[in-house]
């Protein structure tokens, strides 16, 4: 082979960079209290703005009760949550029953259950580094750079997915762009734009909230084009310990309408008594 | 009157013979040229050939037969199933082809990790095509099982370049771990054991790629529908386009009676011009290099021979004009010096041919040696070469020199034919 025979080719032969997601619920389970999180806190950065456009309908004390709100609601901390992923592209469609703990937004660690052939498998995230425990040849292997980009565990995620998801608040900028009525719900829909010096792969994101309860309802990932690449949509929204939480997420890339990834939750717990110390590569080892 | 031609050979020829020093340095110059023209094409030839050799020896082997996706996107999907390999071996005996697997995926050894290309290979049938197994460095190229690992885990054995175990800091025995994403979307991976490090052929090849045994790939990578690549060696490379038309004809026979699936898409056939375009331009360029080479040395060597004739003429401008004065026809003298240049150049033809031959070969035989300064050989054009450049000697390119040399040398006599013919007997005779 010629063609493909440089490190370049490398790279990008396994899946296109998707980059981050913003809500990537396996490691952030309290989804909707993270993502209003963000859109909150740079609300309260460009607070007198929000209020002097008008057209988001609010007032500055309500900016600033929707910042205290869901800062109280980040600060449910530590999750654990048992979830199904599956995976449907042309090739094949695969289903895996993953156990998932995290800590804050910079600690995660994620152990395949099943299928019996990737049994044992982990993640460990803490902060931008990636880890994986591979259980048939016993051994810890970081994800180096290079690889960020390439796919996570087969799915539509980018292992750059995990990572970006805890630099989003520095790397973007992010305003409320509409309040109001959208399909007969009370929406609120917050887009995000890259910061001039930050190193990321979308152009734009858009979400958008039900309002009353802050829930996202879908999340648009736009390139540097402007052009709409990927949608991830949340449903089937359960109240867990006083949050409401979407237990069904759909990652959909635009340029393959037959492929997906499915991820839906068989239960979570919020505020589990977990120290950072558990998310260590000693863990990731010994959790098989 | 009758006029005997060879009259004027011989006084063309003791034309000559009349200044033999300044003869003598025209011929020098001009053989000297000669020599320079013949050893640039040999050594043009030489590097040529050996990047052919390289580009269908080392790994291209003469054709190959790919799916569509996987030439243009390297798709792992799109492969041509195994049944087509036994099908083509029955269907053309005369030739040799090698089955082959890729994938991209991460090496890590102790120190670091790095992205590579793993290529599987069929090592039965992979020396028939290519020579690239047997490029060792150190080591023995064996791709079976490996001895277990410590904790008694299974490995295999791979085979990686010399780049790459300088990268990775690797050596015969060390232990290498690849994870890569497996065609059924799982974490595909395993432990392997360093057979062998290769040298350097392919650039690319030598920074990134790790060969391994098609089993080894197909246990990774839950791969089973079928090959990557074919590479084929023909026996004949004189009739490339023939042995092309045949797989071709073959292939396609083939896809109408196993249909392939639609995603992949078609199966090509190419030869290794289409597959190294680059190599196969350079080749190209540097040949008519040597023509253009050619005529610059050999018209600057002309400048003597047009030196020498216009002096001859110069001197002997009174004798002409006695000549012309007792009958002698103008165009027999222009002639006569013609002939003297034609043998001036005959003589520098004869000499520069058998100084250029015998040197030519001698660095056809013995080659250049560089190793003193690259002991690792060069790199050029994506290729790896030994340091020891050898050359080619063609003969049909010496005669083509000689010819070249004969006809710029005679090109440059014309002046002083010309002036010959301009004399007039009444003023040179003065």
């Amino acid at each position: 082979m010629n063609a493909g025979f440089s490190a370049a080719s490398v790279c990008t032969m396994s899946k296109k960079p998707l980059g981050f997601v913003l809500l990537l619920v396996l490691l952030i389970p309290s989804l909707c209290a993270r993502a209003a999180q963000v859109g909150a806190a740079e609300i309260g950065a460009i607070g007198v703005e929000a209020t002097g456009v008008g057209a988001t309908g609010m007032k500055a004390t309500e900016v600033e009760d929707l910042i205290r709100h869901m800062d109280a609601l980040w600060r449910g901390e530590t999750s654990k949550a048992l979830l199904t992923m599956t995976v449907t592209t042309r090739r094949y469609k695969r289903t895996m029953t993953i156990e998932a703990w995290s800590h804050g937004k910079h600690r995660s660690l994620v152990v395949v259950r099943k299928p019996k052939k990737d049994r044992d498998v982990a993640t460990l995230k803490v902060k931008e580094n990636i880890w994986n425990y591979l259980p048939k040849i016993n051994r810890v292997t970081k994800v180096p750079s290079s690889m960020m980009a390439g796919s996570w565990m087969g799915s539509h995620f980018t292992n750059d997915d995990l990572v970006k998801d805890s630099t989003f608040e520095d790397d973007y900028q992010s305003s409320i762009t509409f309040a109001g009525e959208r399909d007969g719900r009370a929406v609120y829909e917050v887009t995000s734009i890259p910061k001039a010096d930050a190193a990321v792969v979308w152009g734009k994101v858009t979400i958008v909230f039900e309002q009353s309860a802050m829930t996202p309802l879908h999340a648009l990932y736009y390139d540097e084009e402007d052009v709409l690449v990927r949608t991830m949509r949340f449903d089937q929204p359960r109240e867990i310990d006083g949050r409401l939480v979407p237990m069904r997420m759909q990652l959909q890339p635009e340029d393959k309408a037959d492929e997906s990834t499915v991820i839906v939750y068989e239960n979570i717990e919020f505020d589990v008594p977990l120290q950072e110390s558990f998310f260590s590569l000693q863990t990731l080892k010994r959790r098989r | 009157m009758p006029v005997n031609p060879s009259v004027f050979v011989f006084i063309a020829w003791r034309n000559i013979w009349r200044y033999p020093v300044r003869s003598l340095l025209t011929v020098f110059a001009l053989a000297g040229g000669l020599v320079m023209v013949i050893l640039y094409s040999v050594l043009v030839e030489g590097i040529s050939r050996q990047m052919v050799d390289y580009a269908t020896e080392m790994s291209t082997g003469h054709l190959q037969l790919h799916r569509r996706a996987f030439v243009d996107e390297q798709d792992l999907y799109a492969t041509l199933p195994w049944s087509y390999l036994d099908a083509i071996e029955t269907r053309l005996p005369d030739i040799s082809a090698a089955p082959r697997l890729y994938a991209a995926g991460l090496a890590s050894a102790q120190a670091s990790s790095t992205g590579v290309l793993m290529k599987a290979v069929d090592a039965v049938r992979e020396p028939m095509v290519t020579s690239v197994l047997s490029q060792v460095r150190s080591g023995t190229v064996d791709l079976g099982p490996a001895s277990p690992s410590e904790e008694g885990l299974e490995r295999h054995n791979v085979v990686v370049g010399t780049q790459l175990a300088k990268n990775l800091k690797l050596q015969v025995g060390s232990e290498l771990i690849l994870v890569t994403q497996a065609a059924d979307g799982s974490i595909g991976n395993g432990l392997f054991r360093i057979a062998a490090i290769l040298n350097p052929v392919d650039t690319a090849f030598d920074r990134t790629g790790v060969l391994m045994s098609i089993e080894a790939f197909q246990a990774m990578m839950y791969l089973q529908t079928g090959f990557h690549e074919l590479a084929i060696k023909t026996r004949d490379t004189a009739d490339l386009e023939i042995s092309q038309a045949a797989l071709d004809a073959t292939v396609r026979r083939l896809t109408a009676e196993q249909p392939l699936d639609a995603l992949g898409g078609a199966a090509l056939v190419r030869n290794w011009r289409e597959i190294n375009p680059t190599i196969s331009d350079m080749l190209e360029l540097s040949r008519s290099m040597v023509i253009v080479m050619g005529f610059i040395i050999v018209g600057l060597a002309s400048f003597g021979m047009l030196n020498t004739m216009l002096m001859a003429v110069h001197e002997r401008t009174h004798e002409f004009g006695i000549l012309l004065a007792i009958g002698m026809k103008s165009r027999w003298l222009m002639l006569m010096v013609l002939i003297e240049s034609f043998f001036l150049a005959l003589i520098s033809a004869l000499a520069g041919a058998v100084i250029g031959v015998w040197s030519g070969r001698y660095i056809q035989r013995h080659g250049i040696d560089f190793s003193g300064t690259m002991p690792d050989g060069y790199d050029w054009a994506g290729m790896s070469f030994e340091p020891v450049m050898r050359g080619h000697l063609e003969p049909a390119h010496v005669i083509s020199a000689c010819l070249i040399m004969t006809l710029v040398a005679m090109l440059s006599s014309l002046f002083p034919c010309w002036r010959t013919v301009r004399l007039k007997p009444a003023e040179v005779m003065r």
